[in-house]
């Protein structure tokens, strides 16, 4: 579904990744995961066009998708939950919620009847939104900003989620609520490239992963293969 | 050295002999007037390339400044009866004054509010020209004398020469201030406000001097105006006349005293183009063959983009098009100007005497002006004593965005002497806390001391005066300013000379010592070799090591360093190692925000960890390891059937 | 007596203050998606309204001339952003401040020669008689000058709360990358915002002529008054630029009744320069957040 060749990019002088590939399939979950500063994160920014890459290609369910500009690339189905969440804070929730599917509602009027189905289904996986839904989105604590953030992608009706860091600066808690979210996800067939710094908690939920150092792919397999791995070890402990 | 001497000086000294001697073979009484005028044009747009090139704003009141000027000048002669200089000094001061004034709001806002805000003073200065009959007779005009000088009255030659005199004064204290610290301080403002302040060097305070500076220079324009013209009108000083001193300033080449003094003569000689019809066509057929060419040149370069090579071609082609339609050019004057501008603002943001300095340095292979050799480290960074009695302590310190609760109270002391290591998750509040402690963000609510007294809140200049120094995440590096004036803009201590000094050039021999101190400081980080390269061309490695070095010229009793090894290669990661033991060595106290628990074990006496914006364990590396709460905190796990004993080495 | 003429300067001036307002709120509108604002908008005032005359004067009907005038301004602001202000915007350079002066400069000029320097009066079918309210008078002109005000800002706060292209355009305003996340084009948000502020514009001029009468002047005063509400305000402030638009009205007729009419320019300026002063977000603006 997602293909990512060679891909290279950076902010100014630094460039940060420096040839990284990976896959997802449909239907998969696939973790990145990796020291701070490894690229994660510009893997993903790369991806979705929010950075245009230097070299290498991005196919985007068998479409190459690399250079173009991020709004484009979301209307060809993919959807990023950024790093630091980045709700829209002066709307309300609902607002935010519907921004997500921005692409598949009628832009003047009848959006809200179209999309009432699935605001609901979304509703129902996050009823802590539905409390909130006329609430400023800035106004709501971390972990609720983490849920929108997820809820306005799945809006989205995707071909692709990927989400950044979803665990960033949330109590243990909130965390494990996050993964059991990632965890349903799953278990509706979502395609969803995660990125992870709780390398554990990633790989539990993970069909495939991917270890990333210095701006390349290190290590790749299934979570078994990479617990056993000898060179996994060596390359996330330092 | 020699050659560089003599190329700049030489162009300088030729420049003003033929200046100074055309009046004694020509003697056109026309062709001196314009002459006057190119040297009074000359000091006005080298004021305002003071705020539109070094400070980098939009600035629509310098034709303001100019009009009060002149009537400053004009009225302090006919009611005060002062003479020649006298009335320049006061003219002068009312630009600096009245410029202080404004700039005091004014230059707490940015961009388009700081142009607004100049654009109304110049409307209420054309207002209050108008309607204080009593004093400016308003629409009318005033009719002023030129007064003599030292007893003696000045014809149009000696009036030109004593024009032309203050040009020279102005290029020299200009190109004084330029090359010191003040010069410094003004580019640094426009790359990074926040590390500007950060360093200790205060934005707003140079920006206000910088503006109030460039005001009294059209001030002193002014003076010079009223006395050439002896005749003076409000509508003179208007919104046209800044549009047109701007495309000056743009059209030579901003940040540059021969860009200004390009600009001036392009100005004095406008009028001429335009009321000569083939001169007009030549002139705009030339424009739009440079445009092609330029546009042309920028595509098979790849450094400009489509629209920037075609816009200012379309404008000329416009240009030379409407040349032949429009019966008279003169009318469409405006226009015409507006084609102008537009075209060199999109195409040639350098200017062209931008243009023609970086081609002619490379023609002639100019080098740089050599260095002192480098301080002894001791002078520079004097050994601190490690005594372990607290330097920082935070109580109980909180800061919260909307509904995230970022640092939600944390209570720490660091201790002097000491590598004290603040690690956790990402979003756990690190980078919010040292935020908080530097001053960029008001805490919320709690207290930070410095050595037992309290730390100012929220200002990152007060902060870093009290001997706090830090380094960014992202890096706040001056790009356009070399490795070596990044360091020495932070130089502590050093600089001593006030600014009338500055300007009369006294200050040299303090330039060089921080010049030397500056390299002690980019040997100890390994840079030495770079000093005179662009921040913004060196490598990342490099980068970082350069905004350690640059923190430390403030001489800092407590340096922070936020994640110095982020997106390092790992030989640079052990390059980055060494600096810091050399700093610590010296008895600086640091806190070192890091992932690498590598380097945070090798370095770190004390270790606190933060989660949810709370301290969760604090002690040595391997206390901290252990803990199960950090442990927790670092997998994010709950189900406490399998946790690991130690936390890994990389996060 | 005295109560009745100073109520007549706050009225009459109050109302002309709206017009401020609706040129302040065109600032707003495109400062909200891209932080920039076209400094040449009085020249777009002004070029709006010539052309609407000469389409009365080609015979088009006043009620058609309207949408033919709002659809000029439109045009000119889509102009005004691709010629002035996406390229800076994507240097991230304050260029734009700069290239919107230069095309208000080129604006100026062809209008003074394509229609002439003079001022014209513009007709309208609206009666001019005044009427009397508790000793005050007020023409049905005026009122509809009001009136066109609410109506426009009214209708595009109501697009922008009501429709989902109204909320991305608020998206965008609050965090780009975001927006773009979501399949929102900033580009598109942006040249929307300056069609929009376009037709603001041109709504000013046509609002405005009957009683200025048309002439390359007649903006530049009007501008500077409409720079002022919008900081004094704050630029990100909403219906605030209303509330300072009818005070610095009301104020500055009082102004030109107690001090002459040449000072009437005064109290905005000096209210904007204070205003920076104490409050640099405006009155109802909000603080920012630095960010490293």
């Amino acid at each position: 579904m997602l293909i990512v060749d060679n891909i290279h990019a950076g902010y100014g002088t630094s460039e940060v990744l420096q040839g990284a590939s990976l896959q997802v399939q449909a239907g998969k979950v696939v973790a990145l995961i990796g020291a701070n500063g490894a690229g994660k994160t510009t893997t993903m920014r790369a991806i979705s066009g929010m950075i245009k890459p230097a070299k290498g290609r991005v196919l985007l369910n068998g479409k190459p998708v690399q250079g173009y500009g991020a709004s484009r690339i979301a209307k060809l189905g993919l959807a990023h939950a950024p790093e630091g969440r980045k709700v829209f804070g002066p709307l309300s929730v609902e607002d935010n919620l519907l921004l997500g599917a921005y692409n598949h509602l009628p832009l003047f009027f009848g959006f809200r009847s179209k999309a009432a189905h699935d605001l609901e289904k979304i509703y129902d996986i996050f009823p802590r939104l539905r409390e909130r839904r006329q609430q400023s989105a800035g106004t709501l604590s971390g972990g609720e900003q983490q849920m929108l953030a997820i809820g306005r992608a799945l809006m989205a009706n995707p071909k692709v989620i990927l989400l950044d860091e979803p665990s960033m600066g949330l109590a243990p808690v909130i965390v494990q609520e996050v993964f059991n979210i990632i965890r349903r996800l799953k278990e509706a067939g979502t395609t969803l490239l995660l990125v992870e710094q709780f390398a554990k908690s990633a790989l539990e939920v993970a069909d495939y992963a991917y270890v990333m150092e210095h701006g390349r792919i290190a290590i790749e397999g299934t979570p078994a293969e990479l617990h056993k791995d000898e060179r996994m070890l060596a390359a996330y402990l330092g | 050295m020699l050659k560089r001497l003599l190329f700049i000086r030489g162009a300088e000294l030729i420049a003003l002999a033929i200046l100074a001697t055309i009046p004694l073979t020509v003697s056109n009484t026309y062709v001196l007037g314009l002459l006057t005028l190119l040297a009074i044009y000359g000091i006005l747009l080298i004021g305002l390339d003071v705020t539109v090139g070094y400070l980098g704003q939009v600035n629509l009141a310098h034709a303001a400044f100019l009009g009060l000027g002149a009537y400053a000048a004009g009225l302090s002669v006919s009611l005060l009866g002062f003479g020649m200089l006298g009335a320049l000094a006061v003219s002068m001061a009312i630009g600096l004054i009245l410029g202080g004034l404004l700039a005091f709001p004014a230059l707490r806002l940015e961009g388009p509010q700081f142009a607004l805000a100049t654009l109304s003073f110049s409307a209420l200065s054309t207002t209050v020209l108008n309607e204080w009959e009593g004093l400016t007779s308003g629409a009318q005009g005033l009719s002023i004398t030129r007064p003599e000088l030292f007893g003696f009255p000045l014809k149009a030659q000696g009036f030109y020469w004593l024009c032309l005199i203050m040009l020279v004064l102005v290029w020299l204290a200009m190109r004084n201030l330029l090359s010191s610290q003040w010069g410094r301080a003004f580019e640094a403002l426009r790359d990074s406000p926040i590390a500007t302040d950060a360093m200790g060097v205060g934005t707003y305070r140079h920006k206000v001097a910088g503006f109030a500076f460039g005001s009294s220079l059209g001030g002193l324009a002014g003076g010079l105006y009223a006395f050439n013209f002896q005749y003076l009108q409000p509508q003179s000083f208007t919104y046209d006349l800044m549009v047109i001193l701007l495309l000056g300033v743009v059209l030579g080449g901003r940040k540059s005293l021969w860009g200004a003094f390009f600009g001036a003569t392009l100005i004095v000689l406008l009028p001429n183009l335009l009321s000569n019809r083939l001169l007009f066509e030549i002139i705009s057929a030339l424009g739009l063959l440079l445009a092609i060419f330029a546009g042309a040149q920028g595509l098979k370069n790849k450094t400009t983009q489509p629209f920037q090579a075609i816009a200012p071609v379309i404008a000329m082609g416009m240009l030379v098009v409407g040349g032949y339609m429009v019966e008279n050019t003169e009318n469409w004057r405006k226009a015409i100007f507006a084609l102008m501008l537009f075209s060199v603002v999109v195409g040639l943001p350098d200017g062209v005497m931008g243009f023609t300095a970086r081609y002619l340095t490379r023609l002639f292979r100019i080098a740089p002006p050599d260095l002192p050799p480098a301080s002894a480290l001791d002078e520079v960074l004097p050994a601190q004593q490690a005594d372990s009695k607290p330097m920082l302590e935070l109580k109980d310190l909180k800061r919260y965005f909307g509904g995230v609760k970022a640092v939600d109270g944390i209570s720490m002391t660091v201790r002097t002497g000491q590598i004290h290591g603040l690690i956790g998750p990402n979003g756990s509040g690190k980078s919010t806390a040292v935020n908080v402690i530097s001053g960029l963000y008001a805490p919320t609510s709690g207290d930070i001391l410095l050595q037992g007294k309290s730390l100012p809140k929220g200002s990152l200049f007060k902060v870093a005066r009290t001997g706090v120094s830090r380094t960014f995440q992202n890096l706040q590096l001056f790009g356009e300013l070399s490795a070596l004036d990044n360091v020495m803009l932070a130089l502590k201590g050093v600089y001593r000379s006030s600014l009338p000094l500055v300007l009369l050039g006294f200050a040299r021999a303090e330039e060089k010592r921080a010049q030397a101190d500056a390299l002690a400081l980019l040997e100890l980080v390994g840079l030495q070799h770079m000093a005179r390269v662009h921040a913004r061309d060196l490598t990342y490695g490099s980068q970082r090591f350069l905004e350690i070095a640059r923190a430390l010229a403030c001489k800092p009793k407590l340096l922070i360093l936020d994640e110095p090894a982020a997106g390092l290669a790992h030989p640079d990661v052990n390059v980055l190692v060494e600096i810091i033991k050399r700093i610590h060595q010296r008895g600086v106290t640091i806190i070192l925000i890091e992932h690498h628990m590598d380097v945070v074990s090798t370095l770190c006496d004390v270790v606190t960890v933060l989660d949810g914006g709370l301290v969760i364990a604090e002690g040595t590396t391997e206390e901290v390891k252990r803990n199960p709460l950090v442990i927790k905190a670092y997998l994010g796990i709950a189900d406490d059937t399998e946790v690991p004993d130690v936390i890994p080495a990389v996060i | 007596m005295n109560s009745t003429i100073i109520a007549q300067m706050v009225v009459s001036g109050a109302l002309m203050g709206l017009v401020y307002a609706l040129i302040a709120y065109g600032f707003q509108l495109t400062f909200a998606t891209s932080k920039s604002i076209n400094f040449g908008q009085g020249e777009l005032v002004m070029l709006s309204a010539f052309f609407s005359l000469s389409l009365l004067n080609w015979g088009v009907p006043y009620w058609l001339m309207i949408p033919g005038g709002l659809l000029f301004g439109v045009v000119l602001g889509l102009v005004v952003e691709r010629a002035c202000v996406r390229l800076t915007l994507e240097q991230k350079s304050e260029g734009w401040i700069l290239l919107t002066i230069i095309f208000g400069l080129l604006g100026f000029s062809a209008a003074e020669n394509i229609w002439g320097r003079d001022d014209r009066p513009f007709p309208t079918p609206i009666p001019t008689e005044a009427m009397q309210f508790f000793g005050v008078s007020i023409t049905p002109l005026e009122i509809s000058v009001a009136l066109g005000v609410l109506l426009v800002m009214g209708v595009i706060e109501l697009f922008k709360r009501k429709t989902l292209l109204g909320k991305a355009f608020e998206a965008v305003s609050a965090d780009r990358d975001a927006a773009e996340l979501m399949g929102i084009s900033a580009r598109h948000t942006i040249m929307l915002s300056y069609g929009l502020s376009g037709l603001v514009a041109a709504m000013a001029g046509i609002l405005i002529s009957p009683i200025t009468t048309v002439g390359p002047t007649m903006a530049s005063a009007l501008i500077l008054k409409a720079f002022s509400v919008a900081v004094v305000a704050g630029l990100d402030s909403g219906f605030g630029v209303v509330l300072v638009g009818i005070f610095l009205g009301a104020l500055e007729s009082l102004t030109s009744f107690y001090l002459g009419s040449g000072w009437r320019e005064a109290p905005g300026l000096i209210l904007l320069i204070m205003a920076l002063a104490v409050r640099p977000n405006g009155v109802f603006g909000k603080a920012s957040i630095r960010k490293v």
